[in-house]
């Protein structure tokens, strides 16, 4: 046994062993003192980090990686006065630094997707990884990746170059792709005991109802109509999600083992103290929104309802509506029950609107489309009287003007004095849009004790989506006023984390901090030299089928991505988000010590170096550490760093790899921001997202411990166990970088079968392909005799299959005739 | 002292963990005919030698040591006398191998080979590396045999630092030997025609006999196909049209077979010749033990599940047994390794459960034991070593008039072997595209090539094409070239000599000519 001190540590006392530093011994006893530049058993940094000081009671501040614990030191990591100086060092460093932590399209996205994260890992062929990483935010994605307005694509850097990413396409690309493939995801957690009823089977219903089934708990969802999907089914027209999508998608929830009760109507068939009689543990309210807002003006009567009249479409119904439509409103319903009713047949259908073209709150992608299919947009126009004369109905209307500010400085339109037009036609259809409905308090007393915002929706925290009662929980629309389907999503999956934090007191295990250094929130912010060195390369364009086909039709319109398309528009994608995120120990402690994200560099300074095979040098993001330099053991990385005299900051960085790197990646793997990252390694992750499995290299002989970053199926990347002999982490380029051939396009994944070597292959199902195989082998046996055979083993492979190799010669065939590549 | 092993470019962590020696003082000895990265380091290290071999020459080099060992008093008698027999036939038999009559053979100074044996010899600690430089050869066992005498001579074995380690290739060399994937042996060494050990197997593989004819080694099956006795071949993991010498004459012989079944991630060259292609997982989607080149047993995990429908290497094997009527039923490569254990003596303390993330080194003798990291400590697995005297063996074919250059062949750090898995991976191409014919400048003047020309080479069994580099690793009169080009396949070119014990191929000395295009 080493000889041993005894020095206290914040308060602790510490018993360690003699000749170790301030830092090591604290680390011995898992007290964490804060360092960037320390490597263990490497020597210290010629530019240190500083942010190791400590207080030695008597003797002052030290830098605990270079000073020698000795017996009787009173130590202080942390007090005001330290925590304050190592805030202000990181924020001296911030000041050098430049780059985005998180891409704008992840920070957009209403359901906080990982979108760089699964737009990469379509590029790399991944669909299925891509699939289950967009199902960690989003359990709708055939639904979503049709419908999403995409708020992410408004934010996509690229249009600073040419075109955004077509983000939502290849979405919907990769939720086609593994229906195609069949694929399940079934994997629910260990049973809780915990009961949740569900009121509402619509997205934001099904997306509480996936991730609390994830998370064990028995789910029942309680749903007024005869099938589950809510507005995705009744409101949602199926040129643009067909119903038999949203079968799929609810399906995929019902697999999961949650249960439906159909046709159960809240407040009819039972009340909230029902549901708690019937032993449920928490409730979560995603009802939506089934009141459509009042056209009031006289005849409104003889308006049809556009939400009545798209759910009667969904069903499969015709209502006849005649040659002549007229939309009163301006946003989805009825830019929707327009194009629903050029599907029916109408020659003429105008949408009127008071206000201009880019006020109107449909979508304008939408709006082209539904010009495209012959709809007409009258605008700054609003009706003022419905009259039905013969069958026929007449709207008087007038032309709008914008009325002076009211008292919030909003212009109202108003009829202008003197206008007076008339519309003839057959139908005319009121799609003013959703409201929420206060008539669920009367069903119960606990119905009656839950709160409404002014616009008598129901009040739910917007993280939480508590209501004002216990256990009780609210998402949707019928929270949030009308939305859009991620945005029912993102609310049924906080209130599913929530009624799981309230059910199980667990904490959630990945908390995303709020810190983001960027380089620019708006557009106009960033750094044009940015985009330099890049190719114009526009979006690929989605195949839709052509409008005077779709209008015959309620099929489908957009026909979604071909494989090639989706890799090629995936590989668009500029990679904005950190790619050294999971391995930033410096953003770790900038959110520790809460240092302000605006006190960084707001230019690009130098160029991103990408001539290297394996590794992107990002020098912008160099906080000077020098970690690499000493991390690499064959004389390759040449670092230079200029610092400001005074204030240590840092000046000018200079990162060269020269003519001696074997590729080994110890750099990357040492570099504690993203000023290193891996070409290969494209998924942006949180440390506590990283997870990895410890396996055997199979290369050389050696044996190499490994750590295997993967997510669902996917090989992130390799890295070297530090624990662990023979390498203790180390690794050669094959070791760390050639993991990539498993998804090389030209894998086997079939057998290939023919009758005689001149003859081309076939691919052939496994019993096909065995029955051959035995056949054949059989017949020589027999002929010839077991020795006329022979098995060639691997040392490629692993001893149990060697092992069964020489049996199946020996014990099954009846011959020695087995040998190996061993002399290779 | 390293042996015919390029370690950094071959195994590079065992190259760093040299390299980490050096810098601590360790003198380093490298015999090599290329200028490798650690004979470079040897070349300039104070003390450090390199000698630069002619090819095939291995055995009166070393024999040329011992002479040197010997002459001057440097062996452990102490040593000899416990743990050895046979010392004096030795001394004997290298009366006619001194350093003065070697050197023109060898093409090493007599100082050289002195110093290099005085530094082995009297260092308190000497290990000995050696790799495919030595056993690729007509002499390898030879080779490794002349290499066991020095050590043995100078008692460098049985204490930490000392001892010969053999560089393993492949990932599971050590362990597929282990297994018995060879024709004479049965799991754990146990010689086939050992009648206790074919009771044993027949017992727990339940079959009433177990074949008694002699196996083929993989050569013989190519033999004997060609002469229409070797009718059909299960090739798992292996990519022999690529990969054994000469290989014109394995494809002649696969061709000649009736029914070839080739089990593979790829379509590999010697796939491309097979009827059926059986595809498998990768050991990222599969689990099981490794055996390391230090016989340290490894638990490989599953990282990931394996795409479509494809099967593990051991499934497939099953599959295939039990529908030719002899039951294969195991659920795991747990099942199998506990039937191993039961069955390899060395296996049988190993435990496929808690061999960690460590491993665990055999010998293993029983459950609970430590495992044994360092072998011969107090005496050889037959009691006393003995000193077998070995003889320069010349190879096949020397460099001559018509072909006079002498081709040797091994590994690129940056790709392995047939280049099935590395030419498939990102980033790979970028840092080696394609292959390279290395010379020696004077040579390359000789012949009148430039750096970068594409050249013939040719030698009596084929020719390939090649792009050149001009370099001073290459000794002159030798050339190098790897094997792991699909597109150039330079084994067409390589020697049909072969170890005459283990009929390894002679990839180490061919004679070739180049020709500019």
């Amino acid at each position: 046994m080493a000889e041993t001190i005894h020095i206290t540590i914040d308060g602790r006392e510490v018993v360690a062993e003699k000749g170790l530093t301030i830092l090591e011994a604290a680390l011995a006893a898992g007290i964490d003192i804060p360092t960037i530049c320390h490597i263990r058993g490497e020597q210290e940094s010629t530019n240190p980090c500083l942010l190791c000081m400590v207080d030695i009671e008597g003797r002052g501040r030290v830098r605990a990686c270079v000073t020698q614990a000795e017996e009787g030191q009173v130590i202080e990591v942390h007090n005001r006065d330290l925590d304050a100086f190592r805030k202000e060092r990181l924020e001296i460093l911030a000041e050098s630094h430049y780059g985005d932590c998180r891409a704008p399209c992840n920070l957009t996205c209403p359901g906080g997707i990982n979108v760089q994260g699964y737009v990469n890992l379509i590029a790399k062929g991944e669909y299925l990884a891509a699939l289950m990483l967009i199902k960690e935010k989003n359990p709708l994605p055939i639904a979503v990746g049709r419908v999403c307005p995409r708020f992410c694509e408004t934010r996509c850097r690229r249009i600073l170059l040419d075109e955004p990413i077509a983000i939502n396409h290849l979405k919907r690309f990769v939720a086609d792709y593994a229906k195609e493939a069949r694929f399940r995801d079934t994997e629910v957690g260990k049973p809780t005991g915990k009961k949740v009823a569900i009121i509402g089977g619509g997205p934001a219903g099904l997306s509480c109802a996936y991730f609390l089934r994830k998370q064990g708990h028995q789910v029942t969802i309680f749903e007024a109509e005869d099938k589950l999907g809510g507005l995705m089914r009744y409101g949602i027209p199926g040129y643009k999600l067909p119903n038999r999508e949203v079968d799929r998608e609810v399906q995929g929830i019902l697999n999961l083992g949650v249960h439906a009760r159909l046709g159960k109507r809240w407040g009819t068939d039972f009340t909230l103290q029902d549901l708690r009689d019937q032993g449920f543990d928490a409730i979560f309210i995603a009802t939506g929104l089934s009141r459509q807002k009042q056209l009031e003006i006289e005849g409104a009567e003889h308006a049809m309802c556009g939400l009545r009249f798209l759910k009667e479409v969904n069903l499969g119904g015709k209502p006849s509506i005649g040659e002549q439509v007229l939309i009163v409103g301006g946003g989805d319903i009825a830019v929707d029950s327009a194009r629903s009713a050029r599907r029916l047949g109408a020659k003429n259908v105008t949408v009127i609107y008071p206000r201009s073209r880019v006020e109107l709150p449909a979508h304008q992608r939408d709006i082209e489309e539904a010009e495209k299919e012959g709809v007409q947009f009258f605008l700054m126009a609003t009706p003022l009287r419905i009259m039905e004369d013969d069958g026929k109905i007449k709207v008087e209307m007038a032309r709008t003007i914008l009325d002076e500010p009211d008292e919030r400085g909003i212009r109202h339109p108003i009829p202008m004095p003197g206008s007076r037009l008339t519309w003839t036609g057959d139908t005319i259809i009121s799609a003013l849009g959703q409201e929420g409905d206060p008539t669920f308090q009367s069903y119960g007393e606990l119905e009656a004790s839950i709160a409404l915002t002014p616009r008598k929706t129901i009040k739910a925290h917007p993280s939480t989506m508590k209501t004002s009662v216990a256990g009780i929980y609210a998402g949707g629309d019928a929270a949030t006023g009308s939305r859009t389907v991620i945005q029912a999503v993102a609310g049924g999956r906080r209130a599913a984390e929530s009624i799981h934090e309230y059910l199980t007191k667990e904490k959630p295990s990945v908390l995303e901090p709020r810190f983001n250094f960027t380089k620019g929130k708006r557009f106009e912010d960033v750094d044009m030299h940015n985009f330099e060195g890049y190719d114009i390369q526009l979006n690929e364009v989605m195949p839709a089928r052509p409008p005077e086909r779709r209008t015959g039709d309620f099929g489908e319109v957009q026909l979604g991505f071909s494989e090639e398309m989706a890799l090629r528009e995936a590989n668009r994608c500029l990679q904005c988000g950190c790619l050294g995120l999971s391995k930033c120990t410096y953003r770790e402690l900038c959110v520790d010590y809460k240092v302000k994200a605006n006190k960084a560099r707001t230019r690009l300074k130098y160029p991103l170096d990408k001539s290297h095979p394996f590794i992107v040098i990002d020098a912008n993001k160099c906080i000077g550490c020098t970690r690499c330099v000493r991390s690499c053991r064959y004389d390759a990385f040449e670092l230079e760093l200029s610092l400001d005299e005074k204030t240590r900051m840092l000046t000018d960085v200079s990162i060269k790899i020269n003519e001696n790197c074997v590729s080994c990646g110890a750099c990357v793997d040492a570099c504690p921001t993203g000023t290193l990252s891996k070409q290969d390694s494209v998924v942006p992750l949180l440390p506590a997202q990283l997870s990895s499995v410890k396996t055997v290299c199979t290369y050389c002989g050696t044996g190499c411990s490994l750590d295997v970053v993967t997510m669902y199926g996917a090989i992130l990347e390799v890295k070297a166990d530090q624990e662990n002999p023979p390498n203790y982490g180390q690794l050669c380029v094959k070791g760390r970088f050639g993991y990539t051939f498993y998804r090389s396009p030209d894998r086997l994944y079939l057998p290939l079968v023919r009758d005689s070597v001149d003859e081309p292959f076939r691919e052939v199902e496994w019993d096909d392909a065995l029955k051959v195989v035995v056949e054949r082998f059989q017949k020589i046996k027999d002929e010839f005799g077991p020795d006329s055979m022979g098995v060639l083993a691997s040392a490629r492979c692993t001893n149990e299959e060697n092992y069964l190799l020489q049996k199946l010669a020996r014990a099954a065939w009846g011959t020695n005739n087995v040998d190996n590549c061993a002399r290779v | 002292m390293i042996c015919g092993a390029n370690t950094t470019e071959a195994h590079p962590i065992i190259g760093l963990k040299i390299r980490d020696a050096v810098d601590r003082g360790a003198r380093l000895i490298v015999i090599d005919p290329r200028k490798t990265d650690l004979a470079a380091i040897a070349d300039e290290q104070e003390g450090g030698i390199w000698l630069s071999i002619r090819p095939g020459s291995n055995i009166p080099l070393l024999n040329a040591m011992l002479y040197t060992i010997i002459e001057e008093g440097l062996v452990d008698q102490g040593f000899i006398d416990a743990r050895t027999e046979g010392f004096e036939a030795l001394k004997e038999h290298c009366q006619d191998y001194s350093p003065e009559r070697m050197a023109q053979l060898t093409d090493v100074s007599p100082e050289l080979i002195r110093e290099a044996a005085r530094v082995y010899a009297t260092s308190d600690d000497s290990m000995i590396l050696y790799g495919l430089g030595v056993t690729e050869h007509k002499g390898g066992t030879a080779g490794v045999i002349a290499l066991a005498n020095l050590v043995m001579a100078t008692g460098h074995v049985g204490r930490p630092f000392t001892g010969i380690n053999p560089l393993r290739g492949q990932n599971n060399v050590q362990g597929a030997c282990d297994m018995g994937t060879l024709p004479y042996i049965f799991p754990g060494y146990q010689a086939t025609d050992d009648p206790e050990a074919m009771k044993t197997f027949a017992k727990a593989w339940g079959v009433s006999a177990l074949p008694s004819t002699p196996g083929l080694m993989e050569p013989e099956m190519y033999d004997q196909a060609l002469k229409g006795r070797f009718k059909a071949l299960y090739c798992v993991g292996y990519d022999p049209a690529q990969t054994q010498s000469d290989i014109q004459k394995v494809r002649r012989a696969l061709e000649a077979m009736d029914f070839v079944v080739v089990q593979d991630m790829f379509l590999t060259e010697t796939a491309k010749l097979a009827h059926v292609v059986l595809p498998s997982a990768c050991f990222f989607e599969k689990e099981g033990t490794f055996t390391s080149g230090e016989r340290r047993v490894r638990k490989v995990n599953k990282v990931i599940n394996p795409k479509g429908r494809l099967k593990a290497d051991w499934e497939i094997i099953c599959l295939i047994s039990q529908a030719m009527g002899y039951p294969m039923i195991y659920t795991s490569p747990e099942q199998i390794m506990t039937e191993i254990t039961r069955l390899t003596p060395s296996y049988r303390g190993i435990s496929y459960k808690d061999i960690g993330n460590r491993g665990q080194i055999w010998p293993c003798p029983s459950k609970g034991h430590p495992g044994t990291p360092l072998l011969h400590t107090e005496k050889f697995p037959r009691g006393k070593a003995t000193f077998v005297p070995v003889s320069y063996i010349v190879p096949e074919e020397e460099a001559d008039k018509d072909f006079p250059l002498v081709l040797v062949t091994g590994r690129r750090l940056e790709h392995y072997n047939n280049g099935s898995m590395t030419r498939r991976c990102e980033g790979f191409d970028i840092i080696a595209e394609n292959e390279l014919l290395e010379i020696n400048p004077g040579d390359a003047s000789t012949l009148g090539i430039v750096h970068g020309q594409i050249v013939k080479v040719e030698s009596r069994r084929g020719s390939i094409k090649a792009r050149v580099k001009v370099t001073d690793r290459s000794k002159p009169g030798t050339v190098f070239m790897t094997f792991h080009f699909q597109d150039n396949l330079t084994n067409l070119l390589t020697s049909p000599g072969m170890d005459n014990k283990t009929l390894t191929p002679e990839y180490k000395v061919c004679a070739v000519r180049i020709r500019p295009k």
